[in-house]
């Protein structure tokens, strides 16, 4: 650490291979220690997401877990215009989290160091963030944005735990009836489907691939191996056992061949607990 | 018929093949074991096929149907031959001790004679030499001289060839010449004396000679008359076996009728020093026949080398079946001391049932041990005692040996009572442990060999509770108040033996069907120097009892006696003194009766202890401060309750009552949409084994902030945390319906739907305060918080299942499946089998609290789970041997130590018989998946009839590292335990096992003991019905999980659950080495550049910094040891 900062002359970016930038971050004014935060523009080859312009996204590396999304956007809010903040457990591809899930629902965070992008509203507050002096931290928890940890923080989690059970009944309400209608949409397609898949007036079928569940068999691994097995067993009923004289035979040796593997594994077995002085009794 | 024809020509054709395979098979099997012979790791053995199936040789053949015909399996057979290969004398030692012997009995035949003196001058021996006698009463006729031994020869176990290691003994029998002695010399100690003389006698020649190393006094089995002298070689060998000098009178010296048990030759007028107006008639004096014994075994050791080394010749296996006996009495304490069942005992033991015919000669030594512990365990030899003798006419008969002594087992002179110092509960316990030791060598199921010859068994944790005599001065005083004067001449002045068969009838009376046995150390020999006096009677460690409960009716507070008319009610009131009093009953009937102490569980456990100190008062006059009982000390770490002390099993059971309340309200409920199938507890409060099980309290609402819907109880800023309450949990099973959704989210929509209707219904009917979540239901009842989870039993099998790219639908297992069957079948399941093994032994949950209670002090809690420890305390109550079932928390718990401390994790599955559901093949199936994919398993394998391959309880945890530190912590803890029960002048608490030793972590937070919850609680009864309170807020834990989940790949977090003011820190080794700088890794790290290359370290500094931002208001202080890691 010590030989990096004399490295470079103060109130300039501290710059590391890879194209990151260091900032430094600490919790309030009078804190004795720094993260050091690792921020770069937003570069991806293949994809392409609304969610993350290329231009204006900037990716941060290890954000303490007290800084929710809504101090990030503050904290970064000093090089521009923030659009938006997002925080995941580890960089990767913006995904889509299906059907939107109400505060209580949702799975709980892990509450990690995390990864952030954050959306500027114009490309130049990117260069603003990266030429940010490395020797000037950034203040999580000042008076105007006061953060809560420990016990304040867990009061407050405990008391927003509450919830009316009326609100409550509401929103599972509203999410099984969204939940009625997509499966009705989805029953809807499938008939549809099957439609086509009927004779027409002349007497033509029309045949397609036809989408999962439209099929009499149960599409699934699980009935594929029942198959197999059901088949083996059946060739397995046709054999007849110890009818010859060999196949008696076979039986004696088998056993005798059961005695001697027993009698091996024994063997072994003492071999390694002498090795480990099992033996001494006291 | 074609077909037939067919298969007939096939059959040559294939045996030929077979032939022509044989030659090669040869070659390759020897060199196949060759390899083998080096392995030390088990690995599955892989035989190749050729190997298996070679045609058998006779000989092998037999060689594999003896090993599956005799044991269970040939394991055991190899097993007992590497036992012996370990105890036996090696030819090197062997070597040495003849050496030494020649050289002793060349010293010996030299000893310089010495003029003839009165027997009580003793002004020839210098004054560096003392005699080892103690000389009650003084004075005694005869003249004595020293002069060379008539001859010197090896008795014992040593010629025999029984002798075994460790702490070998080579008794080597010095004759005293004839003329030294006088016919007479049998009356009042006179020969015993001179016998010291004359042993004080070589150890003043002996001391001048520097080939004998060290030497030391000591003496036969406890017994003062028979002094040995012990000689140890010099130099390096000194330790490695011991040579004892017995000196005897010449064979025939002495007549054998003169010692008939019923004869006297200690005279009460010279005992006494009084003239008493009869003396001289010997008629009328007392009987001295421990006395007597203890003479005519200086008599007849060679005839009994003789007899012994005969019937060993007939017998091969003799000496190997007399070594197996032996270990197995080591292992239970019952091989040395006073009234001990030696290995002596064991040789004739065998050589009776040898010459009875009820072995033959030509069985193996296992065989030999086990018809010997079937015979003990069937044979009485307190009632019943069995003879050597070939003509029983001409000496004693068995009915006189019984009158005289306890246990009878006669040598083949017939005039000797080999058991003459064993007690009759010396003999019972030896009819325990062998009918013990006999049930479960039978169950396949059990390791045989381990338990029955390896595991030692100390007392302090084979009895369930002990009780030591400190002060055995005290027992002079119950000589004379049990009037026992003529016993004390008997056996010299030795008043602890002469008590101990009286108090133990007494005991014995007292407790009567309150235990199963009572049992008592043996007295270890004393050794002195030969500088020194031989040391008083009272100068011996103190003598331990321990007993062995029955639970049933163990802790019952009232002995009832008999109706008060009876002819028996006089016994009673004599036996109890003025605790006996006259009550009426339910029944009508007005009886004596004795009422103890006692009203909560932990209270009426200490009923025994009540009455030994009572009758030891009242009838032996031992003041109860000399008594010292080891019941229930270890106990107090789990005592709660100021009025009445309590270790929580009143608790627990209302705990269970008003869930089992609950449990039925649920099932009545009407209104719900599908109908409840089963309704489950699943928290250790509903098996009886929550640590601190929930109290009720009275809340101080100035604490407390109130919620604003649901006026519920919140914790308030700036005030102490308020007390922990637990949510007790409950699963409630519905019923499965087409109207279930195939969904994970709508599944949890529709659960949530439930737990809201099941908080309405419950309100309405009952009027219980209930708060849904999604994920649960709060009910608040009885001052008890139950969390009530709706669970649906196709849930895990629809968080499998996915569809893949195809359209193909497969099943996967996941965690959070697992996590959910785990919480929805395995708990409770657990929950209700630990429930019923509580019904049967009802110190189970006890055993598990204390258990508990010393993971968590000793920071274990994460590693070991509650649900492991109670699964790893089942199993010391379903597979207890060798022991019995634990039957008062404090032996449950020690041998939980054990257990931790000496299991074989590595190599051995830990098999939890739940139920009785696994049979025997179960286990072999189990052990051999075991052995198979050990790689792959849990360090801590734990099988259970639900769980045979996975061991799902310990899956997550310990990890191997941490698992060594419990194994040695553990061991550490028991070794401390121990020595502080068993020692009378320990000062410091037992809590000193309690302590965790801080000493090994980098990093301790220490705590704001006022927010951490004060252990854990219910609320006040009364408030049931108003508002909710806080449930489950324990910020000690929500700042745990934070650091987990922030730094958990950088450091380990250890804290007690149980009101610990400490977390403890310890950094990952691997965590500190800097890596390349990659963007997945660099939490909480700084990066260092040198050169080209960009490295990442912890950001310590920082992450300290971070420790006191989330933890605010809970840390105190952070104390960083920086010298142990370098910043």
């Amino acid at each position: 650490m010590a030989p990096s900062k004399k490295k470079h002359a103060s109130s300039q970016p501290c710059i590391i291979p890879g194209g990151f930038t260091e900032l430094s971050l600490q919790f309030s004014s009078d804190s004795a220690a720094q993260h050091k935060l690792y921020v770069k523009e937003h570069k991806v080859r293949a994809q392409k997401s609304s969610h993350r312009p290329l231009d204006r996204t900037l990716f941060v590396l290890n954000i303490p877990p007290y800084c929710s999304e809504g101090v990030v956007k503050e904290l970064f809010s000093q090089f521009g215009c923030v659009q938006s903040v997002e925080l995941r457990d580890h960089p990767g591809s913006f995904q889509d989290s299906g059907p939107k899930l109400s505060r209580f629902f949702k799975p709980v965070a892990k509450q990690g160091f995390r990864v952030g992008y954050v959306v500027f509203e114009n490309s130049s507050s990117l260069k603003a963030a990266k030429s940010h002096p490395h020797d000037v931290s950034l203040v999580v928890c000042t008076e105007q944005r006061p953060v809560k940890t420990g016990v304040q923080k867990w009061i407050q989690q405990y008391t927003e735990s509450f919830i009316n059970p009326d609100k409550l009944q509401q929103i599972v309400d509203s999410f099984m009836e969204g939940y009625d209608k997509r499966k009705e949409e989805e029953a809807e397609r499938q008939r549809k489907e099957a439609e086509q898949q009927q004779e027409d007036e002349e007497g033509w079928v029309k045949v397609t691939r036809g989408s999962k569940g439209t099929k009499g068999r149960p599409h699934s691994e699980a009935a594929n191996e029942r198959t197999l097995q059901k088949e083996m067993r059946k060739k397995k009923r046709k054999e007849l056992l110890n009818f010859y004289t060999w196949q008696h035979r076979n039986t004696q040796k088998e056993h005798i061949a059961d005695l001697r593997k027993k009698f091996e594994e024994d063997k072994q077995r003492i071999a390694l607990l002498r090795a480990q002085r099992k033996f001494k009794p006291y | 018929m074609l077909c037939c024809c067919c298969y007939c020509q096939m059959i040559p054709s294939e045996s030929h093949e077979e032939e022509e395979n044989e030659a090669p098979v040869k070659a390759k099997r020897s060199k196949t074991e060759d390899a083998g012979g080096e392995e030390v790791v088990y690995h599955p053995v892989k035989l190749s096929r050729s190997d298996l199936y070679r045609p058998p040789t006779a000989e092998e053949l037999n060689q594999l149907k003896e090993a599956e015909s005799l044991f269970h399996c040939s394991l055991l057979k190899m097993q007992m031959e590497e036992l012996l290969k370990e105890v036996a004398l090696s030819e090197r030692r062997k070597q040495q001790i003849d050496s030494f012997i020649q050289t002793v009995t060349k010293l010996l035949r030299t000893v310089p004679e010495s003029p003839e003196v009165e027997v009580s001058d003793l002004s020839w021996l210098s004054s560096a030499v003392k005699v080892p006698f103690l000389l009650v009463p003084k004075t005694t006729k005869g003249k004595f001289h020293m002069t060379p031994p008539a001859s010197v020869d090896l008795i014992g176990s040593y010629p025999l060839g029984t002798c075994t290691k460790p702490r070998v003994m080579v008794d080597l029998a010095v004759t005293i010449p004839a003329d030294v002695l006088h016919p007479k010399d049998v009356v009042n100690q006179r020969y015993p004396r001179k016998r010291a003389l004359y042993l004080a006698g070589l150890a003043q020649y002996l001391a001048s000679s520097s080939d004998i190393g060290s030497m030391l006094y000591s003496c036969l089995h406890g017994n003062r008359l028979r002094p040995v002298l012990l000689l140890t070689p010099p130099g390096k060998d000194s330790s490695s076996f011991i040579v004892r000098v017995h000196a005897c009178p010449p064979p025939g010296f002495f007549k054998p009728n003169r010692f008939h048990p019923q004869r006297n030759n200690i005279r009460t007028e010279w005992y006494t020093g009084l003239q008493t107006s009869q003396s001289g008639k010997i008629s009328s004096e007392p009987p001295t026949p421990h006395y007597n014994s203890s003479v005519l075994g200086d008599l007849l050791p060679r005839a009994h080398l003789q007899f012994l080394s005969a019937v060993s010749s007939q017998c091969s296996a003799f000496a190997d079946g007399v070594a197996l006996l032996k270990v197995w009495l080591r292992q239970r304490e019952l091989h040395q001391g006073a009234g001990c069942f030696n290995g002596f005992l064991a040789s004739m033991l065998i050589a009776y049932l040898l010459t009875s015919h009820r072995i033959s000669n030509s069985m193996t030594a296992y065989q030999l041990l086990r018809n010997t512990l079937n015979f003990l365990a069937s044979t009485d030899l307190t009632v019943n005692g069995i003879s050597l003798a070939k003509d029983p006419d001409s000496t004693p008969s068995l009915a006189e040996f019984h009158d005289a002594f306890q246990v009878v087992f006669v040598d083949p002179s017939g005039h000797l009572n080999m058991c003459a110092d064993m007690t009759a509960c010396t003999y019972k316990q030896l009819q325990h442990e062998a009918s013990v030791s006999m049930q479960f060598w039978d169950n396949p199921t059990v390791d045989g060999f381990h338990s029955l010859l390896m595991t030692p068994k100390p007392m302090i944790r084979t009895s369930d509770h002990i009780f030591q005599l400190c002060e055995l001065v005290k027992l002079q005083s119950s000589c004379k108040k049990l009037n026992l004067l003529s016993e004390l001449m008997d056996h010299s002045g030795n008043y602890v033996h002469t008590a101990l068969p009286y108090i133990l009838s007494l005991l014995q009376r007292g407790l009567g069907q309150r235990i199963h046995l009572l049992t008592h150390s043996l007295s270890p020999d004393p050794e002195w120097s030969v500088e020194s006096e031989a040391p008083k009677h009272k100068a011996q460690p103190p003598l331990s009892f321990g007993v062995l409960l029955m639970p049933e009716l163990a802790a019952s507070a009232l002995e009832r006696g008999p109706p008060a008319d009876s002819p028996k009610a006089a016994e009673f009131r004599q036996l109890w003194g003025s605790r006996s009093e006259l009550r009426r009953f339910q029944d009508g009937a007005i009886t004596e009766a004795v009422l103890w102490d006692g009203e909560s569980m932990c209270q009426k456990r200490l009923v025994p202890r009540q009455i030994i100190t009572h009758l030891l008062q009242l009838h032996a006059d031992i003041p109860e401060s000399s008594v010292r009982y080891v019941g229930a000390m270890v106990d107090d770490v789990i005592k709660t309750g100021s009025e009445l002390p309590s270790t929580g099993e009143e608790e627990s059971l209302l705990v269970v009552q008003s869930y089992d309340d609950l449990s039925r309200k649920l099932w009545r409920l009407e209104g719900l949409p599908l109908s409840i199938t089963a309704v489950q507890g699943a928290h250790p409060a509903l098996r009886y084994t929550q640590v601190f099980p929930p109290l009720p309290l009275k809340l101080d609402y100035s604490f407390f902030d109130r919620e604003k819907t649901s006026r519920s109880l919140v914790p308030k800023e700036g005030k102490p945390c308020p007390a922990y309450i637990t949510p007790i949990t409950v699963i409630c099973h519905m019923e499965g319906s087409g109207k279930w959704p195939h969904d994970r989210l709508a599944i949890r929509h529709i659960r949530t739907a439930f737990h809201i209707r099941l908080g309405e219904l419950l309100k309405k009917h009952h009027n219980y305060t209930c708060r849904p979540c999604p994920t649960h239901l709060d009910v608040w009842k009885d001052g008890l918080v139950f969390r009530i989870h709706v669970a649906y039993h196709r849930e895990p099998q629809v968080l499998r299942e996915s569809v893949n790219a195809e359209g193909l639908l497969v099943v996967r297992d996941n965690e959070e499946a697992q996590a959910l069957e785990m919480a929805t079948i395995h708990k409770p399941l657990l929950t209700s089998t630990l429930h019923g093994l509580q019904q049967q032994h009802p110190c189970f949950g006890a055993v598990c609290r204390l258990a508990k209670r010393w993971l968590g002090a000793q920071l274990f809690g994460d590693d070991i789970t509650e649900d492991t420890a109670d699964l790893l305390v089942a199993s010391l109550f379903l597979q207890p041997a060798p022991f019995t079932p634990p039957g008062s928390p404090q032996v449950g718990f020690l041998r939980f130590l054990h257990l931790l401390s000496s299991f074989d994790w590595r190599n051995n599955p830990l098999v939890v018989n739940l139920n009785n559901q696994l049979a025997a093949t179960d286990y072999t199936e189990i052990k051999n998946d075991f052995t198979a994919t050990r790689e792959s398993l849990p360090v801590l394998f734990i099988a259970t009839p639900k769980d045979k391959k996975q061991s799902i309880w310990t899956k997550r945890a310990p990890s191997v590292q941490m698992l060594q530190r419990v194994v040695m912590v553990a061991a550490e803890s028991l070794k401390l335990l121990e020595n502080q029960l068993m020692d009378s002048n320990q000062i410091q608490d037992v809590r000193v096992v309690m302590r965790p030793p801080l000493d090994a972590y980098d990093v301790l937070i220490h705590l704001n003991p006022k927010q951490v919850p004060r252990g854990i609680m219910a609320g006040n009864v009364t408030q049931s019905g108003g508002a909710l309170p806080v449930i489950n807020y324990n910020p000690v834990s929500l700042y745990m999980a934070e650091l987990r989940e922030a730094f958990g790949d950088l450091a380990l977090f250890f804290c007690d659950p149980h009101g610990g003011t400490v977390i403890a820190v310890l950094w990952k080794p691997k965590a500190f080495i800097p890596v390349p700088f990659k963007t997945s890794q660099v939490s909480a790290r700084s990066v260092v550049v040198t050169g080209e290359e960009a490295n990442t370290v912890p950001n310590v500094e920082a992450i300290l910094e971070d420790f006191r931002i989330m933890g605010k208001g809970l840390i105190k202080s952070l104390e960083a040891r920086t010298e142990k890691w370098s910043l």
